[in-house]
């Protein structure tokens, strides 16, 4: 249940590769040595990882185009545990490296087996790789702060503070915590004593006024075809992120979600583990099974005691009938031009109020556009600056037929060609969705702040919040092939 | 100034752990541990610095303390430090325990219950228990945390260590209200889950033993021997995972349905377990799982409280423990229905839009483990199927074009065990969903033609081959897949590798299919019809190493090979023979090379040969030319046997069949060339060094003769500083007594690999591991049989300080077969003593002479010490030792060093010459004590001088008490 050995290394694209950090746990290595016996493998040096690494990643070597120790089609990369095969005299393979990438920053490690080694066991069967894992999560999510996007000064201040950090959350290779992303906003005083244990989990102690801030998110995601053979897909996940301001060592708030009398029941139920229980009924519901009317639909109940930080008090998925915006969109091919026609209609039960919402047409394989005679019958039509990419911004409202359309022909007269997409050849194309509901869910799902109990002295103020939010919402030309996003649909 | 020495700081402890081999090769270990040491006390470092400076020992203890006894005292220095340390650095007094920790364990001391290590655990102890912190700000109390984890980890690290002190952690870990009671839980936990194993080793141990161990109650008998010290450390087995599945074998405890008082301590360690973080709360479960697991006695039911909370958990780590103690518990803690439960909890884990891949991947991986209640395998580890997972249940994680390569590639693997399953063919779901994944493929294979980057290629061939895997006996895939594919090659040419590693890895691991025959021919087939205009030299090259692969082929007829080899090398339609490009000439020759022992020669004779004669005549590069010629002879004049026999050796691939090697098969190699060209590495070694008797030093040689002379050429002792003078001027000739040569054998290990008993032309080469030497010259030996005696060779080493030193060895050899070989040496380890040479004092000087010359140096040294001879240093070393020891300890060790006369048993006056031009000069007189009084002109030579002489004493006084 420990790590020998963590790496953190920035790369861009497998060039100007650079180890971070790298920190080695001494008395891991020394349990890893007894435990493995004969079959021991001591970990390389730093470089030698690095490179190997690199190989097992597919990064390395950038500039061949076949290179056989990387893309042996034998082997394949089982990420999240990679086998890097150490040459030289330790001769042997080093298992199961865990490697997490994001951007140009990957953190890996080498966490011990504490089961036989021969035959190589299942992951499952040790616990240091889940353990190693969340490590590993923390520690990105530390690095890349809060935004997720890495800016090169904010990541070397916060590189440079991991050896404290480290002391604090894994100091001898045993993952205890995760780092803390940022401090808490109010004041927080350390423990008075008393009979109730802090929660580990809990850095201080809140001081001041009870405020508890609860914010349903759900997010839309869409492929719709616009043909008879291929089903429109559509699913909706939700959040519920909380920022609990409560004084006392283990305040209880209970949050509940309600649904309208006939909405479909709220599946796959994950909770964070601050939950103090959960009834059974919760957890029954899951997508991958069939649904049956009978099943339990609410209200679904939170009982927890909050850490000071906002955190993600659960999420859930949820069928609905229908998707917010039906779309179509068709190009035809007609000399040297596309003809474009698209329709996007506003199904009756979203509310016609966007805080945006926005269409996007790349077109890809193409040289860059020339002429764009494109008429809408509403918002309003940019050209982006590369010259491959049509916004259509529809504003904060659908007319009130809630239904917009676009006609009209694009010639390609570029002298540039505009950027390639191996996916999206000849009439495979899409357009993109981007908006964002205020005060709705697709579900009907919604946290009510009467239902929201805070067991404390003072009376808490509570704000509730709810949106509806769209990711990866694609219309796909129906003219053109469309590749398919799920096989569930098909089979 | 302080900044700069910070950085230097910063950028020596960096570069130490970027390569500690490296930066250790510019000192030794010694010093450096030495240097770290000294800064560590200094009052003038900044602890900032000091935390810097520990890193070295907490990540690599065993390189700066190679033994045991250097850890030891390594950790007295470091306790001395933090009893000096302020109490209110506690930042760096956290670090100094963990380097503690780390230099303790990892030397042993720990497992050996040494002195340090005894005290170091009371001062951690003591730590734990100082709640004097509780007012203090938290950053105080951390480091009660980090003793806490310290302790943790020398428990771990040698399990039982702290059997003894389970209530007392029990009630710290009970009091502690502050956010620290989970470092006390981790610790309580871990204790508890060792005594509980060592009670199940311990014939007899029953509930009563139990009941003690929990109530600290010392008086039971047994407990002596839980308190024997160092046990059974080294024994893998205690540090092991007791969850183990189906067929492993837990050691239980009996102690009957009543343990109340172990009942107790789990229900308020679980009932707290929610006040941890997820991962500490996931160890505790697992240790906690261990303990029930070992104690038939306590129901697996006391978990079921906490279960709905860990399986509705959006973290990892605790879902993983459920999955755990559901291979710990089986049914009998999960009915049927909770094994579908978190069986369709994983599926949906493994595609759940809010987790990160690399989760998604670890639950997707857990299906195909999936700890049943009643496993049908053996759970051997291979991937198998759970009963429960229906093509359904599956449904949810086939593969999309939207997929990252390693959730694409594990999704077609998992789908493609179901599939098999369920049975591929027709419209079952199997037939259907296997539709569904060529369809996929096909996908892959469109992005792949539509220029798609290198990652998704190579995606595209995993896919292929783990799809073929799996069915590449499903006729209608079979064929469609094959001309799909060849029909892609002919525009894509570059991906010529990819195509014959996919032949490779299809033919290797699918031996009875034919697909990869089938593939090539195919190949073969567009490559040959396609019309040559466009042909670009490129695609040729990528062209014929593809023809080469299929010429490999004996069932593929090659008449269409050859028809376009001619076809591209008559002038009418390229001029690619007069441009003469060598690379493109010998794509071709490695085509005609497989052609000659193709199984199909004799109908191929006449036409091979024309295009062989035609290359020796017109292609424009000698080299090709000849090559072509000589293939032309060979097929021309050799019967097909001979023919057949003389290529067929190269052809055998390199190190799977060991054979002779002849000159001509070499000359018509022209692919596998490499394969002699090419060292291959030994994975053992397969011969060493071993130190050889040195023979008799020149200066005791010289002395026999000389013995004679020494009367008349008498040297007056009055005359010392002159005879010095004499012998000092030897060394203004360069190279004079510069170097020391050592004798070693060359002898075979222990392995038998009979490839390597005949050995040739051995160079043996040797590197420096740090720079108190010159670099040696590479060594050669002819040869190395085995079955004869062991050549023997001469190290002839250079010192610049004749320090200890290690060499590394490496050496490149020819076997019987004509394969080159690199292979590395054990390490050479050259000791203080092998450095000694006799005085080199002038060829005239006799007995008398040198005696002179001795106490010329004496006076000199034990005078002159701090002038300008600022190296020179005294010493005393004292030690019990009969005077027959003595005679004995000389005789053995300083003979061919001793200046006085070996009957004088008062004093022997003993000199050790060490080039390039140090003395160690040595009177030892015979009292009790005997003293040697020690003097030398170099005093970094003292330390090494008293160590051989602890050696050599304590062996001696060991010979003569025996």
């Amino acid at each position: 249940m420990s790590v020998r050995a963590l790496w953190i290394l920035s790369h861009e694209k497998g060039e100007n590769v650079s180890i971070r950090f790298t920190r080695r746990f001494a008395t891991v290595e020394h349990r890893a040595k007894i435990l493995a016996g004969s079959s021991y493998r001591a970990v390389p040096e730093d470089n030698t990882v690095l490179q190997l690494l690199l190989t097992e990643l597919g990064l390395s070597d950038s500039d061949k185009s076949y290179v056989a120790l990387r893309d042996d089609c034998l082997h394949r990369k089982r990420l999240p545990a990679l086998e890097l095969r150490v040459d030289g005299p330790g001769k042997g393979f080093l298992w199961p490296v865990l490697a997490i990438s994001h951007g140009p920053l990957t953190l890996a490690c080498l966490p011990l087996v504490d089961v036989p080694a021969e035959p190589r066991p299942p992951l499952a069967s040790l616990l240091s790789v889940s353990q190693g894992l969340t490590l590993l999560a923390g520690l990105q999510t530390f690095l890349l702060g809060s935004g997720g996007k890495p800016d090169s000064e904010g990541l070397a201040s916060r590189l440079a503070m991991l050896p404290s950090v480290l002391l604090q959350v894994c100091p001898l290779g045993t993952p205890l915590d995760v780092p803390l992303v940022g401090a808490p906003a109010t004041p927080t005083v350390p423990t008075p004593a008393g009979n109730q244990k802090q929660p580990a989990w809990k850095t201080g102690l809140h001081r001041g006024r009870a405020v508890v801030n609860v914010a349903l998110i759900e997010t839309v995601r869409s492929m719709q075809y616009g043909n008879r053979s291929r089903q429109d897909l559509w699913d909706v996940y939700g959040t519920v992120t909380c920022k609990c301001e409560v004084e006392g060592v283990l305040p209880n708030v209970t949050v509940t979600l309600t649904l309208p009398p006939n909405g479909s029941p709220l599946q796959d139920i994950l909770v964070h583990p601050c939950v103090t229980s959960l009834d059974s009924s919760i957890l029954t519901a899951s997508s991958v099974d069939n649904c049956d009317g009978s099943a339990f639909s609410g209200p679904y109940k939170f009982p927890f005691s909050p850490p000071l930080e906002p955190f993600r008090l659960c999420s859930y998925t949820s069928q609905v009938p229908v998707p917010p915006i039906l779309g179509s969109y068709q190009l035809r091919e007609e000399e040297n031009q596309l003809r474009v026609s698209v329709t996007l209609k506003l199904h009756e039960s979203v509310k016609n109020s966007f805080e945006y919402c926005e269409a996007h047409l790349p077109f890809f394989n193409r040289d860059q556009m020339g002429v764009v005679d494109v008429k809408v019958s509403a918002g309003q039509l940019d050209v982006s600056k590369e010259k491959n990419l049509l916004i259509w911004g529809l504003g904060q409202k659908f007319p009130k037929c809630r239904e917009v359309t676009m006609e009209g022909k694009i010639s390609f007269s570029g002298q540039t060609p505009g950027p390639t997409d191996p996916l999206c050849t000849e009439l495979t194309a899409y357009i993109k969705l981007y908006f964002k509901v205020p005060d709705m869910t697709l579900s009907g799902c919604c946290v009510d702040q009467h239902s929201v109990q805070v067991y404390s002295s003072a009376k808490p103020r509570i704000v509730t919040s709810r949106e509806l939010q769209s990711k990866e919402y694609f219309i796909w030309n129906s003219t053109g092939t469309a590749p398919v996003a799920s096989g569930q649909m098909m089979l | 100034m302080a900044v700069n020495w910070a950085e230097t700081w910063a950028e020596r402890i960096s570069a130490f752990s970027r390569s500690p081999s490296r930066f250790l090769s510019g000192t030794t270990a010694e010093a450096f541990l030495a240097e770290l040491l000294r800064e560590l006390r200094d009052d003038r470092a900044t602890y900032s610095v000091k935390i810097l400076l520990l890193a070295p020992l907490c990540e690599y203890p065993t390189l700066l303390c190679p033994s045991d006894s250097v850890g030891e005292e390594t950790a007295l220095e470091l306790m001395s430090v933090l009893v000096q340390c302020p109490p209110k650095s506690v930042q760096f007094r956290c670090h100094l325990l963990l380097g503690l920790t780390s230099v303790l364990v990892c030397t042993s001391c720990v497992s050996g219950r040494s002195r340090a290590s005894q005290d170091f655990l009371d001062l951690l102890l003591q730590i734990a228990q100082d709640t004097s912190d509780l007012h203090a700000d938290g950053a105080l109390r951390s480091l009660r945390a980090t003793a806490c984890d310290c302790l943790r980890e020398l428990e771990a690290c040698s399990p039982g260590l702290l059997s003894q002190r389970l209530e007392l952690l029990s009630g710290l870990r009970q009091r502690e209200t502050s956010r620290l009671h989970q470092a006390y839980a981790g610790l309580h936990t871990l204790v508890l889950r060792n005594a509980v194993y060592q009670l199940t080793q311990e014939t007899g141990a029953g509930a009563e033993h139990l009941k003690a161990l929990l109530g600290g109650n010392t008086s039971v008998a047994w407990e002596a021997e839980l308190d024997s010290g160092p046990t059974q450390d080294e024994d893998p087995a205690v540090l092991s995972s007791l969850i183990l599945g189906p067929m492993g074998t837990v050691p239980t405890l009996q102690t009957g349905p009543d343990c109340k008082e172990l009942r107790s301590v789990l229900s308020s360690l679980l009932e707290e377990s929610y006040l941890l973080t997820a991962p500490c709360q996931a160890a505790l479960l697992h240790r906690l799982t261990e303990v029930v697991a070992m104690v038939p006695g306590v129901p697996p039911a006391v978990f079921r409280a906490q279960l709905l909370r860990l399986l509705g958990t959006s973290e990892v780590c605790l879902l993983h423990t459920t999955l755990l103690m559901k291979c710990a518990f089986t049914d009998s803690l999960f009915s049927a229905e909770d094994e579908a439960f978190i069986l369709q909890r994983l599926v949906v884990l493994s595609q759940h839009p809010l987790l990160r891949t690399p989760e998604k991947l670890f639950y997707t991986d857990c299906i195909l483990h999936f700890p049943e209640n009643r496993p049908i395998g053996c759970g051997d580890g291979d991937e198998t199927l759970p009963v429960l997972l229906t093509p359904r249940l599956a449904s949810a994680l086939v593969p999309t074009v939207f997929n990252d390569s390693a959730t694409m590639l594990a999704r077609i693997n998992l789908l493609s065990l179901v599939y098999l399953e369920e049975g591929e063919e027709g419209d079952g779901e199997g037939g259907r969903g296997l539709a569904y994944l060529y369809e996929h493929l096909t996908s892959l294979l469109h992005i792949v033609e539509n220029g798609g980057s290198r990652e998704n290629v190579v995606t595209f061939f995993r896919a292929a081959f783990l799809f073929l895997f799996y069915f590449c006996h499903v006729e209608r895939y079979f064929h469609s897949m094959m001309e799909k594919l060849s029909t892609v090659y002919l525009c894509h040419t570059h991906l010529a590798p990819h195509f014959i590693n996919l032949a490779d890895r299809t033919q290797d691991k699918l031996s009875e299919s034919s697909w990869a025959v089938g593939l090539l021919k195919a190949l073969q087939g567009v490559i040959t019809e396609a019309p040559l205009a466009q042909l670009t030299s490129q695609d040729l090259s990528r062209h014929l190493k593809v023809l080469a692969r299929v010429a490999e082929e004996g069932e593929i007829p090659q008449h269409s090979t050859l028809r376009f080899l001619s076809s591209v090398i008559t002038p009418s339609s390229s001029c690619l023979c007069a441009i003469g490009n060598w690379r493109l000439g010998n794509s071709l020759l490695a085509v005609c090379r497989r052609l000659l022992v193709h199984p199909s020669l004799d109908s191929l004779l006449m036409p091979l040969a024309d295009i062989l004669q035609h290359l020796a005549c017109r292609y424009g590069d000698t080299d090709v030319q000849d090559h072509a010629r000589l293939y032309y002879t060979l097929l021309t004049t050799l019967s097909r046997e001979k023919l057949a026999a003389v290529l067929a050796q190269g052809s055998t691939e390199g190190g799977r069949q060991v054979k002779k090697r002849s000159l001509s098969c070499i000359m018509v190699e022209s692919e596998r060339l490499t394969s002699m060209l090419t060292i291959h590495q030994t994975e053992k070694t397969i011969f060493k060094l071993i130190e050889a008797q040195s023979e008799p030093r020149e200066g005791t040689q010289t002395d026999k003769g000389s013995d004679l002379i020494q009367n008349e050429t008498e040297t007056c002792p009055g005359e010392a500083s002159a005879a010095l003078e004499v012998y000092r001027a030897q060394f203004d000739v360069p190279g004079f007594a510069s170097d020391i040569t050592l004798n070693y054998q060359l002898a075979h290990t222990e392995a038998e690999d009979p490839r390597f008993d005949r050995l040739f032309s051995i160079r043996v080469h040797f590197n420096l591991t740090d720079n108190h030497y010159e670099q040696l010259g590479d060594i050669s030996v002819p040869c190395l049989f085995r079955e004869r005696p062991s050549p023997t060779v001469q190290l002839r080493l250079k010192p610049r300080r004749p320090y200890p030193t290690t060499l590394h060895a490496s050496a490149i050899l020819t076997t019987q077969d004509g394969l080159s070989w690199l292979t590395t040496l054990p390490h050479i380890h050259v000791a203080f003593q092998q450095a000694f040479a006799p005085l080199p004092a002038p060829p005239a000087c006799g007995q008398r002479g040198k005696l002179c010359l001795f106490d010329g140096l004496w006076d000199e040294i034990s005078s002159k010490s701090g002038e300008d001879l600022d190296d020179c240093a005294t010493s005393l070393f004292c030690c019990p030792l009969k005077e027959a020891a003595l005679i004995a300890l000389v005789e053995e060790h300083f003979l061919p060093y001793l200046l006085s006369d070996r009957s004088d048993k008062e004093e022997f006056k003993v000199l050790f010459f060490l080039p390039p031009q140090s003395h160690v000069l040595l009177k030892i007189r015979s009292e009790d004590p005997v003293h040697f009084n020690i003097a030398t002109d170099n005093w970094q030579l003292l330390r090494y001088i008293s160590s051989y002489l602890l050696t050599i004493t304590s062996t001696q006084e060991d010979a003569v008490t025996d």
